[in-house]
């Protein structure tokens, strides 16, 4: 499949892949419907796609421009222009706590994330929004003299048709910086995860530099605001490693085209990105499983140093984790095995979370992802990590997708009432904790990755368990806000509706 | 022309979604984009709730919805809440995309209301306004659709009250603030409709809104549209006191006037109030030669980052009880223009000696500036929020966070306003001091 940088506004998701947000079965049988490796290409009709039919009830979850304030809004030297009501900005909480823990995770120097809110009110509704943006790009300028402007759109600005492209254009001459739009109206895509893709898009077409020479020892890996568990890995390898998005510089932006190799930890944040380095300046996607659990890790491994041409440095690497972590991880199976764990987080990255889980023991009859891409942009069946798990590590029975529907959580924990949930994103946390069941909420998205990644996870599970007084307590104490005729109902009766029925 | 904005310290008018939250078994449902209710929870809803946060039912607008309207969706958003969520009223507020659009809720609401549904409706596009001016409209909007038709009989009864003193979420401390209030409006005789929160009895206090004596507006500014409302619709007179009471010699005053507004027995309001300022006192009294010893490592002046309210209630306090001078003052609650001429008069007379400027801005980045740029010789202490954590760490001064974001404190029961509320001050501020100390 081709990924167009042609044109300012980046390819929704679904247009592209085919994106599910509500679907609920068995994880085999969400493979075969995905058709990844006959389908290969974007969203052709498959029955998969066909089946979904949003139902009569929705809650409020994520947007496009949440995911643009998460990333755009964490390149250090960059400000972000949120070109919104005030209201927008009010994630900018969330966000800048994560940047913060971020940086002293990372050992950079803390401080508040850069995001200035165009302030839009009924006027610009009415007579368009493009002198405050202007106003708004001089004054962000002349405080702060960035070296990138980022201009991230909403729904209000889409919908009465601000000319942002022409205004960045214009002001990227002006700077002689990169003012770059990038298009994330919540209203646009069906789910979130566009918005990762909207500023990789931009980010490809207006900072990435073509003609300059090499690295052979650089690395890009895709991630968020993990702690650093690539660098030291990779050391080992004779790798550099050069982390984008969050937490880039320009520079480091910049430097992507140069670099051996792209890696991700998450085929749901990385597919775009890492896909149109290879596709337009020829740097070569690992394509592998997700690095979980000795087997995907492994497969990673070799890849990353088939391409980077170090294949007996992984060997080396590769034997010496695994007499490291093998006793460590034995130990931990038997203080975990027969615990029943359930897994609700983004997609792919579930994938590889079930894989870690089933390493320590752990059963896992459910998990809930937010969003399923039938297939990856490489459309590379080496990608297909869903299917990885299934025939590496056996077939979840109720694995639902839901766009972090709150409300169906209840019953998709009841049907495998587990003893505990890895749960990344807020939202479904508190229902669970209601409900008796401690979650891990896990804040460093690296925690469970490679080999060591066992380890941790197997070790943040034990205290997990230990919480399980409070919880057990607080759920003796409150009244969930759902009615009781619907907690004993199907959770998907109101969210897909039958093929019939929606022909009908 | 309203200006940039950095760090934000309210939201957008979809922020009186919290406003519904604050009302017991009530739950609003959003006609909105996807991420509304949950950027707005980040910011003002430090915990869900019963049924805040990603409990709220949502249209998540679409495409199809923005080009062919979206009001057959919303229907269906209703009913699916009517199943699903286990509430007594349902509140649709629409956000930007229906309201440009143009979606008519009205009919929608009436449609349920017509089939015995509790559901009323409130225009809350991002773009109109913010949520201390939302508030308004949509407790307005509850009173107008819901309270109306299901009011309580009997006529107005005596010594019966409305308070419309802060604004949930928005207030981090509202919760405790509405609590302490009404401990002290009960203490001197009046039987009070506090409204939101823990010390409300909820819809059925609500019904019991046009039945009041009098109402009460402790706020600068937000809740005289509501008392107006009142005013004009059921005759009910209200009593403005323009700041949130904070500390003994404030509560005392705003009881005092309050009683004399109502026609209260004095003799039992000042037995009250006798009571309330001998522990107070007692309190401070106690601990006066730790205050004073202390003395020296106490902040000299004081920055206030601050909504009207709180500005004013604050200065009055920090000013004439416990000595700290004003630095500057910022009022960010972006304050209709009508209204800032009574603030700045409450500044100017802080004191007989003593007379403060204000600024009205909201644009935290100029708000810092301005602070970095005064000589900063004595160690200050700055009333803000989260935002201002590196700014006070830069000064070496302290902060004390009363607005949002809190971010970095928890907030169960903690409350600022009336006696113990001052009280509380007292401590807070010199937890910090002595978390300074080696």
């Amino acid at each position: 499949m081709v990924i167009n940088l042609g044109t300012p506004v980046v390819e929704s998701r679904e247009q592209r892949l085919g994106t599910v947000i509500a679907w609920d079965g068995s994880a085999s049988r969400l493979v075969k419907e995905s058709c990844y490796s006959e389908n290969g290409t974007a969203c052709c009709g498959c029955r998969l796609c066909e089946r979904e039919n949003r139902g009569p009830f929705t809650q409020g979850a994520s947007c496009s421009e949440m995911m643009v304030e998460c990333q755009a809004g964490h390149v250090r030297d960059a400000v972000l222009i949120q070109h919104s009501p005030i209201g927008c900005g009010a994630s900018q909480v969330t966000y800048n706590s994560k940047f913060r823990n971020a940086l002293k995770m990372r050992g950079l120097p803390v401080k508040n994330m850069r995001v200035v809110s165009t302030n839009l009110d009924e006027n610009d509704m009415v007579f368009g929004g493009i002198d405050k943006l202007e106003n708004t790009i001089v004054e962000t300028w002349e405080r702060y003299q960035p070296k990138a402007i980022f201009i991230g759109t909403s729904c209000s600005t889409g919908i009465i048709g601000d000319d942002v492209d022409s205004v960045s254009e214009e002001y990227s001459q002006k700077l002689g910086i990169p003012v770059i739009p990038l298009h994330c109206e919540g209203f646009k895509s069906k789910h979130w995860s566009t918005g990762f893709d909207a500023t990789q898009h931009g980010i490809l077409r207006q900072i990435v530099r073509h003609g300059h020479e090499k690295q052979e020892d650089l690395v890009n890996v895709i991630n968020l605001w993990g702690s650093d568990v690539f660098r030291p890995m990779l050391a080992e390898l004779g790798l550099r490693v050069n982390y984008v998005v969050d937490l880039a510089t320009v520079s480091d932006l910049a430097q992507m085209s140069e670099a051996a190799a792209t890696v991700g930890f998450c085929n749901t944040l990385s597919s775009y990105l890492a896909t149109a380095l290879e596709q337009e300046f020829g740097v070569p996607q690992v394509k592998a499983p997700q690095p979980y659990g000795f087997a995907g890790t492994d497969a990673w491994l070799r890849e990353l140093g088939r391409v980077t041409h170090r294949e007996t440095k992984v060997e080396t690497y590769i034997e010496k984790e695994h007499r490291r972590v093998k006793p460590l991880v034995e130990e931990l199976r038997a203080r975990l095995s027969g615990v029943k764990g359930y897994v609700a987080t983004g997609s792919a990255y579930s994938h590889g979370l079930i894989a870690v889980l089933r390493e320590l023991g752990i059963r896992v009859d459910g998990s809930l992802v937010f969003h399923h891409d039938p297939v990856y942009d490489s459309g590379d069946p080496k990608q297909d990590s869903l299917a990885y798990l299934v025939e590496n590590y056996g077939d979840v029975a109720h694995f639902s997708v839901s766009n972090r529907q709150q409300y169906q959580f209840y019953g998709l924990l009841k049907r495998v009432n587990p003893d505990f949930i890895l749960i990344r994103h807020n939202g479904l946390a508190p229902l669970a904790a209601r409900m008796g069941i401690p979650a891990a909420p896990l804040g460093d998205e690296h925690l469970a990755v490679g080999y060591q990644g066992m380890v941790n996870l197997g070790e943040s599970i034990r205290d997990i368990l230990a919480h399980k007084k409070f919880h057990r307590d607080l759920a003796e104490h409150v009244t969930l806000p759902y009615k009781k005729s619907w907690l004993e109902s199907d959770p998907y009766s109101l969210s897909i509706q039958t093929s019939a029925a929606g022909e009908a | 022309m309203s200006k940039v904005i950095e760090q934000p310290r309210y939201s957008c008018a979809l922020g009186a979604q919290q406003t519904v939250v604050a009302i017991k078994r009530a739950v609003p449902v959003l006609h909105s984009g996807p991420g509304c209710c949950n950027k707005i929870t980040s910011l003002i809803g430090q915990g869900e709730s019963y049924a805040g946060g990603s409990t709220i039912p949502c249209t998540n607008s679409n495409e199809r919805d923005v080009v062919f309207g979206g009001v057959e969706k919303l229907r269906s958003v209703v009913n699916g809440a009517l199943q699903v969520v286990d509430a007594d009223l349902y509140v649709i507020l629409t956000g930007c995309t229906a309201s440009i659009v143009g979606d008519d809720i009205d009919s929608v609401a009436q449609e349920f209301r017509d089939a015995g549904k509790p559901v009323v409706c409130a225009e809350t596009g991002g773009f109109k306004t913010n949520n201390y001016r939302s508030h308004e409209v949509v407790v307005n909007s509850v009173i107008d659709q819901y309270v109306d038709a299901h009011r309580a009989e009997g006529g107005v009864q005596k010594r019966l009250v409305n308070v419309f003193a802060t604004v949930p979420y928005q207030d981090p401390y509202w919760n405790g603030n509405l609590a302490e209030i009404k401990r002290v409006l009960e203490g001197i005789g009046l039987k009070v409709n506090i409204l939101f929160g823990q010390e409300s009895e909820g819809l059925p206090e609500w019904k019991t809104i046009p039945n009041a004596e009098f109402n009460i507006v402790a706020s600068s500014w937000v809740g005289l549209g509501i008392a107006k409302h009142l005013k004009q619709k059921y005759g009910t007179p209200y009593f403005h006191f323009p700041y949130l009471p904070v500390g003994g010699v404030e509560t005392s005053r705003f009881l005092r006037q309050t009683a004399e507004f109502a026609g209260l027995d004095k003799n039992r309001v000042e037995a009250f109030i006798d009571s309330e300022e001998k522990k107070f006192y007692s309190f401070l009294e106690r601990m006066a030669d730790f205050l004073l010893e202390f003395r020296y490592g106490l902040p000299r002046r004081f920055y206030s980052i601050l909504d009207a309210s709180y500005a004013i209630g604050f200065a009055k306090y920090l000013v004439n009880e416990l000595g700290v001078v004003p630095a500057r003052q910022f009022i960010v609650d972006d304050t209709p223009e009508e209204f800032r001429g009574e603030i700045r008069g409450e500044f100017a007379h802080l004191t007989e000696r003593r007379s403060v400027s204000v600024e009205f801005e909201t644009d935290g980045g100029i708000i810092q500036q301005r602070i970095r740029q005064d000589e900063n010789k004595t160690r200050a202490l700055i009333l803000g929020s989260g935002w201002d954590r590196d700014l006070a760490k830069d000064l070496n001064a302290d902060l004390l966070i009363l607005g949002v974001p809190v971010e970095y404190r928890l907030i169960l029961n903690c409350g600022y306003a009336g006696y113990r509320g001052g009280l509380r001050v007292i401590e807070d501020i010199y937890d910090r001091v002595l978390d300074t100390y080696r």
